[in-house]
């Protein structure tokens, strides 16, 4: 009897986690796509928040003149999509050669960034 | 020399096996000469691997470029404080820090002196010699630091700028010892399970080990949130990211473990939960190595992608399923020897601590893994953002913190309404002033209206036990209320240790939740001359400069602060350009007080001198610094051996 009462109670404490992290989830779930794929959605996910895995095109980056707006190409799978950004660029985002971006596609076809999440090569190649 | 290394590791792996296998045969067969020769076997890795780190050390610090590992993760003009923590730079090397710091471990195990549980030494030491030959093979097949170049450079490319950070010396190392540290608790887990000697004895010995690496965990984390807030520039001190929680969820789990061998200790109950809890730990470690180094999960953290995953992938689907297959066998053996009397009981607040710590380790989980998940299910990746983590989370660990008042103050077993009422009656009064206090005081947001008071609550259920037990010893004894209370902690240093953590976590609690809903920030374009306000600081924008040292170029700019109309002082933003790396490196300039940071980030400037600032003003952030401090006494107090 008494351990049906303390199971009882687990059970509405799990509930309760488990509705937390609904709640949570509905707030915060977002597509994780690459370049390609987010273009074959079309129209669909504009000024939807998304996430999208991509390498930035060498030479395509242009820094505003007070530094905080950038401008970029992310390239994969053959689809390349212009990015703006504007805030506090990630120390490594020079270094990047792969990176995440999150934001929303505007209908224009510009990617308008929230947040950059830049992955830096860790590796050595010798330079020749 | 490398070639020594390479060898080093080797006869390393050779003895791991043979010491793993003599030991279980050598204790089934009670063949004690057989046992002898696995020690001396066992201590015999922890020799080798100790010559191989020593000569990658050697070679780091003597810029022996021809070893990849050297070149790619060090140079010249390092100081020698960052040359030997590129050790645990890279990947390779950091799996070897792992193996040596695990041999170091196995060592104290067999050489420490004990009365009671040799019977489990050397089943224990048998798994000990099964993870070291495990991370042995990734050392010598997949992943070996001793790689060496066909040519020699002439320079290394060095470390990376924004690892050159004290934070780089302590971080680190006190994850990786905390992470390493829970294989000893596992490992005598399995050997009482092999044994079957389930009492609690194996709980006595693993505790310190237990304790330890926990505690080391905890101050790594701290240590990698401070360093995050002053290092990345970002504003913050967590988020989220998959790594930091890969070092959050074993710690999360060993915090239950820890509460919940108390319950054996006193009451018997909760044998078989408690191995689970050892086994999920030892289990969670072992995936946050696997997931800085697989890729699997977008992360800054993460080392280049490997070919590590598969392997570390088996081995914990392996220990895994293995130790729980294990303890589903021996079940009967670990029935408790009590029930539970009462829903008003300490040993309730200590099941839904369990359950609360637990539910808290699986939404994390499942939210750091969930774009995999999503992949295989439905062919999509979905993340979810720090929203999902903090909206679960927040409400959990304020429940927590509150049990851990509720529990300070109740007894084991039952307890009367009455005594219920005596003891919880000026603590619930302290909680409910302060909470009227801060409202008459403006403040509307419920996480402060509800945390600050539980803090308040918690913190005064402390202070009312501490002056309990001072009382009755003044009483008793005749002791001065100091002498009293140095005694008090003294005799009991884990009880005593354990509050002291529990300020720890309301320090820690009152700065995140100030930090999280009362930060303000403005990002503003500066004229040289021309000032900003934000909140009570005004802000002047003096002079930007540029120059140049011997291996970077420098570009500095000062404000001068003003804090309610008085000049307090001067902060300096700058950002760095290192010559041999593409990368800026931005110094932010923060002004601390015990009330708020202001936090000043360098966005960029024009050839005119105009400059574009980030200005953030975070509340009570030092109070997690500070916290961090206690913990790190509490925790010492609470492992220090009692004579």
């Amino acid at each position: 009897m008494r351990t049906k009462k303390f199971l009882i109670g687990g059970l509405i404490v799990c509930l309760a986690i488990g509705y937390l992290g609904f709640l949570g989830f509905q707030s915060s779930a977002t597509y994780y796509y690459s370049v390609s794929e987010l273009t074959e959605q079309g129209s669909t996910i504009y000024d939807e928040n998304v996430r999208v895995k991509g390498q930035v095109a060498p030479g395509s980056v242009e820094q505003g003149t007070t530094g905080n707006t950038l401008k970029f190409i992310v390239i994969e799978g053959g689809t390349s999509l212009p990015v703006t950004y504007q805030g506090v660029v990630p120390d490594t985002f020079g270094m990047a050669t792969e990176i995440v971006i999150e934001g929303q596609l505007n209908s224009t076809g510009t990617f308008q960034a929230h947040t950059l999440m830049p992955k830096c090569p860790s590796k050595y190649v010798p330079q020749q | 020399m490398a070639d020594i290394g390479y060898i080093a590791l080797c006869l390393a792996l050779t003895a791991s096996v043979y010491s793993a296998i003599a030991y279980t045969v050598g204790a089934r067969r009670r063949n004690w000469p057989l046992v002898t020769s696995a020690k001396n076997s066992l201590l015999a890795v922890s020799g080798l691997i100790s010559i191989s780190i020593a000569i990658l050390a050697y070679a780091l610090v003597t810029h022996n470029f021809q070893l990849e590992y050297v070149a790619s993760y060090s140079s010249r003009d390092m100081p020698l404080a960052y040359l030997l923590s590129a050790l645990w730079a890279g990947n390779d090397g950091s799996l070897l820090f792992w193996a040596w710091l695990l041999s170091i471990f196995a060592a104290i195990v067999i050489l420490q002196k004990r009365n009671i549980g040799q019977e489990l030494v050397p089943y224990a030491s048998s798994v000990i010699a099964v993870t070291l030959a495990f991370f042995l093979v990734l050392l010598l097949f997949v992943s070996t630091p001793f790689h060496k170049l066909s040519f020699t450079p002439v320079d290394g490319t060095g470390l990376n700028p924004l690892l050159e950070n004290p934070g780089m010396i302590l971080h680190p190392p006190a994850l990786l010892v905390g992470y390493v540290g829970f294989t000893i608790p596992f490992a005598f887990a399995i050997a009482a399970l092999l044994t079957k000697r389930l009492g609690d004895e194996w709980l006595i010995m693993i505790r310190r080990w237990a304790l330890l690496a926990w505690l080391c965990l905890g101050v790594g984390l701290i240590i990698g949130a401070w360093w995050a807030y002053v290092e990345l520039g970002w504003g913050g001190y967590w988020a989220w990211d998959p790594v930091e929680n890969a070092g959050l969820l074993p710690w999360l789990v060993s915090t239950a473990f820890l509460h919940s061998i108390m319950m054996q200790r006193r009451r018997g109950m909760l044998k078989a939960w408690n191995m689970v809890l050892v086994i999920l730990t030892f289990s969670l470690t072992i995936f946050g190595t696997f997931l800085t180094r697989s890729g699997v999960l977008s992360s800054v953290h993460t080392f280049s992608e490997s070919t590590l995953g598969p392997f570390f992938l088996t081995f914990i689907g392996v220990t895994l399923f293995g130790s729980l297959g294990l303890l589903y066998y021996r079940s009967a053996d670990l029935r408790d020897e009590a029930e539970m009397e009462s829903f008003i009981s300490r040993e309730s607040t200590f099941l839904l601590n369990n359950l609360l710590l637990i539910g808290s380790t699986f939404a994390i989980f499942l939210g750091t893994v969930f774009p995999v998940i999503s992949e295989m299910v439905r062919g999509v990746k979905i993340t979810v953002g720090p929203p999902f983590f903090n909206q679960v989370n927040g409400p959990i660990f304020l429940a927590l913190i509150l049990l851990a008042g509720i529990c300070t103050l109740t007894g084991w077993r039952r307890v009367s309404i009455r005594n219920l009422t005596r003891h919880f009656l000026w603590p619930l009064l302290a909680g409910l002033i302060l909470g009227i206090v801060i409202f008459i005081l403006g403040v509307r947001e419920w996480y402060a209206l509800i945390g600050f008071p539980i803090c308040g609550f918690v913190l005064t259920t402390i202070l009312y036990e501490w002056s309990r037990g001072v009382k009755v010893r003044h009483q008793i004894r005749a002791e001065n209320y100091f002498k009293a209370f140095w005694c008090l902690i003294t005799t009991n240093r884990p009880r005593y240790g354990g509050y002291i953590v529990h300020i720890a976590i309301l320090l820690m609690t009152i700065g995140i939740v100030g930090s999280s809903l009362y930060d303000v920030e403005q990002e503003v374009t500066l004229k040289p001359g021309e000032m900003m306000t934000i909140k009570n600081y005004t802000l002047t924008y003096e002079n930007l400069d540029i120059y140049e040292t011997e291996n970077r170029a420098v570009v500095t700019t000062t404000l001068s602060v003003n804090n309610h109309g008085e000049l307090v002082g001067k902060l300096v933003p700058e950002k760095y350009f290192h010559r041999s790396y593409k990368q800026p490196v931005t110094e932010v300039a923060i002004r601390t007080t015990l009330r708020e940071d202001l936090y000043v980030i360098l966005l960029g400037w024009d050839e005119d001198n105009t400059a574009t600032f980030k200005v953030l003003v975070n509340p009570l952030v030092s109070w997690i610094w500070i916290g961090g401090g206690v913990f790190l006494l509490g925790g010492l107090i609470a492992c220090w051996p009692e004579r």
